[in-house]
């Protein structure tokens, strides 16, 4: 049983991971969080939802749907939302009211598409559980945490290897020295939201398949949240790392606790863990900064 | 038409008025230098030849375009590469990666060729690299590759953000106190290096400087600036004698 749950855990965690990270990206760029990211994981994971209603399409071609959803969404959100914000050096507050705002009218819209229903995926899978020995594991978490760890590998090449990472990772430094040295930073700043909202489409259908697929799904993106900032906000191997964390204690306490005293008990733990190490899992001086 | 013509620019903050009526012309192969007292808006004029923010008036123009209202890393890409008074290297970085970030607007691959291991994306990754190893070893920091520049030296430093300058493949290169900071040695070593540079790559350098010896070395022309004005342009030989300048920096003779 507890080989079991530990998988269980890590599954659970590798989804958070791919929430955290998608918000770690915006902000070692951008240096604010995005607070529209649970409502694009939620638009995007919607229409890839009806987009595959009835065809009996598998789970692969509703990631890209929800991926190439979630991308676009990110890039319109980062044109009209923050843009000008960036362009005129604005303060943070304007980002955090900017991006909360997009938010609730991504939510609002998909309200209006969806009502208050709930909403579930087609089964992906014709075997459910997995045989190990005594152990039985669901097909589906073990699924969605090899797709997880494979966008993660991508993601970890993409800004180690290439020079859009070599941008992003300078610009995340110093936007305006970077623009000196001839980086566009307008069109990388732009990438970096692709990348991010189609880690959040990624994210909203797996958090669909996990727990149905409603409105406020979205406001889960508080689970990312909490994992970046326990990894060290800012450090995208913390935040997976913070992540995986958060899924396992998560998920031991779910078993230990029930689901009434599992959440209270996950947030004191996670606020603990604050209190004595404020700057996360991955400190102040991180290596692998994005 | 010169390589850079700057013509009779201006530019104020709020009531302080940073620059007024500002020209210079350079071409391949010349040394401007450009010095004055603190305030004197010297760092201000770089900042407006290469885009970081428009001149009020007047005009800039690199090989006979005019840049005066482009985007900054439009200007980097026709051609002017910039260091900065207080070293600006991306301190997350390697020595490479810092120097390779100025070879992106130089590759030809498309963003998503970018991603992908596309034999296009390896040719020019090599080409990078290859320049990269190039700079690095006209600076002398052939051996630090792989280090992070925050464990190097001020001068090392400096070598480094001019090899990421030289990655931007100028036409026109503006040194913004290159000397600042350094010791005798490193500044005998720097006046070296920027006449070797400016010989074997033939790109103009506007070079601002405090450390007269440096400047008057190795500069075909100086402008002294004063309070955003220039008080007088000449060859060094010429500005040392001038007694605007003499008063400018002694102070005036009673």
């Amino acid at each position: 049983m507890s080989l079991q749950i530990l998988i269980n855990g890590i599954a659970t965690g590798s989804i958070y991971a791919l929430i955290a990270t998608g918000f770690a990206l915006i902000f070692n760029v951008l240096k604010f969080s995005n607070f529209s990211h649970g409502a694009t994981m939620t638009a995007s994971a919607f229409i890839a939802y009806f987009a595959i209603a009835g065809k009996g399409l598998g789970l692969v071609p509703t990631l890209l749907i929800a991926a190439a959803a979630g991308a676009l969404i990110a890039l319109v959100g980062e044109f009209v939302g923050f843009r000008r914000i960036l362009l005129n050096h604005s303060s943070a507050t304007y980002f955090f009211v900017s991006s909360i705002t997009l938010g609730t009218l991504y939510e609002g819209l998909v309200t209006i598409k969806a009502g208050s229903n709930f909403f579930n995926f087609p089964r992906f899978f014709s075997t459910p559980t997995i045989s190990m020995g005594e152990q039985v594991i669901s097909t589906s978490d073990v699924v969605m945490f090899c797709i997880s760890m494979v966008s993660l590998l991508v993601l970890a090449f993409i800004i180690q290897k290439t020079r859009l990472g070599r941008a992003m990772r300078a610009i995340s430094f110093d936007r305006d020295t970077a623009q000196l040295m001839g980086i566009n930073s307008t069109r990388i700043i732009q990438l970096t939201f692709v990348i991010s909202g189609a880690l959040a489409g990624i994210a909203g259908v797996f958090l669909g398949i996990k727990y149905t697929l409603y409105p406020t799904l979205g406001s889960l993106v508080v689970k990312g949240f909490i994992a970046s900032v326990i990894g060290g906000l800012g450090s995208l191997t913390g935040a997976v790392i913070g992540a995986l964390l958060l899924g396992v204690v998560e998920t031991v306490l779910l078993r230990l606790l029930g689901s009434g005293y599992s959440t209270i008990a996950t947030f004191a733990i996670m606020l603990v863990f604050l209190l004595l190490r404020p700057q996360g899992i991955a400190g102040s001086n991180v290596q692998e900064k994005a | 038409m010169a390589l850079l013509e700057v013509k009779h620019i201006y530019k104020s903050f709020g009531g302080v008025k940073a620059i007024q009526d500002f020209s210079i012309e350079a071409n391949a192969g010349e040394i401007h230098g450009i010095i004055g007292p603190n305030g004197a808006g010297k760092t201000t004029i770089f900042n407006t030849i290469s885009g970081v923010y428009p001149a009020e008036q007047g005009q800039v123009f690199l090989d006979g375009k005019d840049i005066t209202k482009l985007e900054q890393y439009k200007i980097t890409r026709l051609g002017m590469g910039r260091t900065f008074q207080n070293i600006r290297l991306f301190s997350g970085l390697t020595v490479e990666e810092n120097v390779m970030c100025a070879f992106d607007p130089q590759s030809r691959y498309s963003v998503v060729g970018g991603l992908l291991p596309t034999p296009n994306r390896r040719k020019e990754e090599k080409r990078g690299r290859e320049l990269c190893a190039k700079y690095l070893e006209a600076v002398g920091m052939q051996d630090y590759i792989q280090e992070r520049p925050e464990n190097l030296s001020y001068g090392m430093q400096r070598r480094v953000e001019i090899a990421r300058a030289l990655m931007c493949e100028p036409k026109i290169l503006l040194l913004d106190e290159p000397a600042a900071g350094l010791n005798p040695t490193e500044v005998a070593e720097l006046t070296e290096l920027i006449g070797r540079i400016s010989q074997q790559f033939g790109f103009g350098i506007l070079l601002i400087e405090h450390r007269l010896e440096l400047v008057m070395s190795i500069s075909h022309m100086i402008h002294v600036q004063n309070f955003g004005q220039t008080i007088a342009v000449g060859t060094p030989e010429q500005v040392q004698h001038d007694p605007q300048v003499i008063e400018a920096y002694l102070g005036k003779e009673e």
